[in-house]
């Protein structure tokens, strides 16, 4: 009578991996070949931008900017979830808070962050304090939004069915209006995870002495070349290594749901 | 109406109005924004009773249910359980809704354990009833699956194990199997009999199907709309157990024909009814019926 379709096709692991990173492989190569032909000092061929990744990498001096970077940014994406969610809830709830607040959500999100990060250095100068408050800015608003949506969303009958247990307000809310509104949450927090990278960088472009924008920006003031290579090329990987984690959390979280639609 | 056993639940006068419009607060006319969905309804069902109400959709069943969960606060009378005004929802009422309701991010067996969670129930104890209550549905293979991995007459029996679970005294359920294939509430029907026998839950169940109605009941209540009321009540004593000879039976024709007049009676034109009530209830009336 009622049967389950159980059956999962496996897909063939090695063929999607094939197809998944063909392309960045030709261009790999292209980027280590061309170059020798090319003589141009703008374009170092890949094989000497990795031996000056390795150089930086043994002294420890990579490290050192990927470190002050992270630790600004997981400082300003933590800060800012911390106070985005609770706030996206109680606005998402409380639909008067909504009406009132949403233009004035619309102006600050649209806002380009690049044209009021002097506006934060202005204030807060050029150290850490200004670098995370940016960042606060930056990740706040997308998780925020979709936590106002998720909310919004929220189906009525799981409310009702809660209630009609005679569950609490804070119950309500614990057990029924946060997890159902997980999918939204996760993506914006994804969202705000890769944008704290980017808002980051700019940051440091804009005055530092540590991290990785800090060092493609003086890298490039020196005609390091190779050097600025390196670090554009590490922000490439730690911004893929941040989708993948946030993909990987949003994924083992949201189990639940029938399809998974997650782009990597 | 009350042959010897206690009423469990009843109402007096009961109405409820809904103010319509986008909550502006004052309107210049605040009649056109109203809307009686219920006026005057006074039932008195008796505990262990197994009681539906039928009636064309959006003739108020879901407003009557609700106001007996303690979801909607009714306008005008009183609603009472076990003697008492209900002000509130309660564990001492469950509530089975057409959508199912099942918290998506939980297995089964979580979504089972969910009223014992806010009854505050200890997590061994709250494991041991939902096994117990999810192998009476005849669901236990199914105890660690999530909702979206079942079919929808499978949900309804989560959602009525998730109910059971708490031990309420009267399950309240509105249009539970509306939205699952023939043959599935066919199967549902004797289930939710069964389980009926088992537990002697009182049952309040609202639906748009007549044939439903009166296969499962004791009584069948009858409502009109506009403003939703009791139009009349019908004692249904077929044999029990039932079984589905009896829908060709000349009795169950008879209380078929019986309801369909009440609610003929109550509009206008035949044609207004048969659209109103949908596909199904015209499928299940005899032609004669349908003047
Ligand atoms: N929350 C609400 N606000 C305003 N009107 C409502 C609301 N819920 C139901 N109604 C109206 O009340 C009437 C009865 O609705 P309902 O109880 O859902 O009927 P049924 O369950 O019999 O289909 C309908 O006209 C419907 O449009
Ligand atoms: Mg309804």
């Amino acid at each position: 009578m009622e049967e389950l379709e159980l059956q999962e096709k496996k897909p063939n692991i090695l063929l999607t991996l094939y197809q998944k990173s063909i392309l960045i492989v030709v261009l790999l190569i292209l980027w280590a070949v061309v170059p020798l032909y090319l003589h141009n000092i703008y374009v170092p061929p890949l094989g000497e931008v990795l031996q000056e990744f390795a150089k930086l990498a043994s002294t420890g001096e990579l490290f050192k900017h990927i470190g002050a970077s992270l630790k600004i940014a997981l400082i300003g994406l933590a800060i800012s979830q911390a106070l985005a969610i609770p706030l996206g809830v109680l606005i998402g709830w409380f639909k008067k808070i909504d009406t009132y607040l949403d233009p004035l959500l619309v102006v600050m999100r649209n806002t380009s962050i690049l044209a009021i990060l002097p506006l934060f250095v202005l204030f807060l100068g050029i150290g850490e304090v200004s670098k995370i408050a940016i960042i606060v800015w930056g990740c706040f608003f997308p998780t925020l939004i979709n936590t106002i949506q998720g909310v919004k969303t929220v189906d009525q009958n799981l409310i009702r069915s809660a209630q009609s247990m005679g569950i609490s307000t804070t119950g309500l809310f614990f057990k029924v209006v946060i997890p159902a509104s997980s999918p939204y949450i996760l993506a914006g927090f994804r969202l705000s995870a890769s944008i704290a990278l980017i808002v980051l960088v700019g940051a440091e472009m804009v005055g530092a002495f540590y991290g990785i924008g800090f060092m493609i920006f003086n890298a490039q003031h020196a005609y390091m070349i190779p050097r600025m290579y390196v670090g554009i090329l590490t922000l490439a990987i730690l911004g893929v290594l941040v989708n993948l984690l946030s993909t990987k959390l949003e994924n083992s979280v949201l189990r639940w749901q029938e399809t998974n639609t997650n782009a990597v | 109406m009350v042959d010897g056993s206690k009423i469990l639940i009843s109402t007096e006068d009961l109405g409820l109005v809904y103010k319509l419009g986008r909550g502006k607060g004052k309107s210049k006319n605040p009649k056109a924004a109203t809307l009686t969905a219920l006026r005057d309804v006074n039932i008195g069902i008796r505990e262990g009773e197994f009681v539906s109400v039928v009636g064309p959709s959006g003739c108020g069943k879901s407003t009557l249910l609700y106001i007996l969960a303690g979801l909607y606060r009714n306008t005008s009378g009183k609603a009472f359980i076990h003697g008492h005004e209900i002000t509130g929802p309660s564990l001492d009422r469950g509530i089975i809704m057409q959508a199912y309701a099942l918290f998506p991010w939980r297995t089964v067996e979580k979504n089972v354990e969910f009223g014992l969670e806010v009854k505050g129930l200890k997590k061994n104890e709250r494991a041991e009833i939902a096994r117990e209550f999810i192998e009476l549905v005849g669901l236990s293979e199914f105890a660690d699956r999530y909702p979206y991995e079942l079919s929808g007459g499978m949900k309804q029996r989560i959602a009525i194990a998730r109910a059971l679970a708490y031990d309420p005294d009267v399950l309240l359920m509105d249009e539970p199997f509306a939205a699952v294939d023939e043959q599935t509430r066919t199967l549902l029907h004797d289930e939710l009999l069964r389980i009926w026998d088992k537990t002697h839950k009182t049952i309040i169940f609202v639906t748009h199907s007549i044939d439903e109605a009166i296969f499962l009941s004791d009584r069948v209540l009858v409502m009109t709309s506009s403003p939703g009321t009791i139009r009349d009540e019908i004692e249904i004593e077929l044999p029990r157990p039932r079984n589905n000879e009896l829908k060709s039976s000349e009795l169950f024709g008879t209380y078929r024909n019986k309801i369909w007049q009440h609610l003929q009676s109550s509009t206008d034109s035949t044609r207004e009814v048969t659209t109103i009530l949908g596909r199904h209830i015209l499928d299940t009336v005899p032609q004669e019926a349908v003047i």
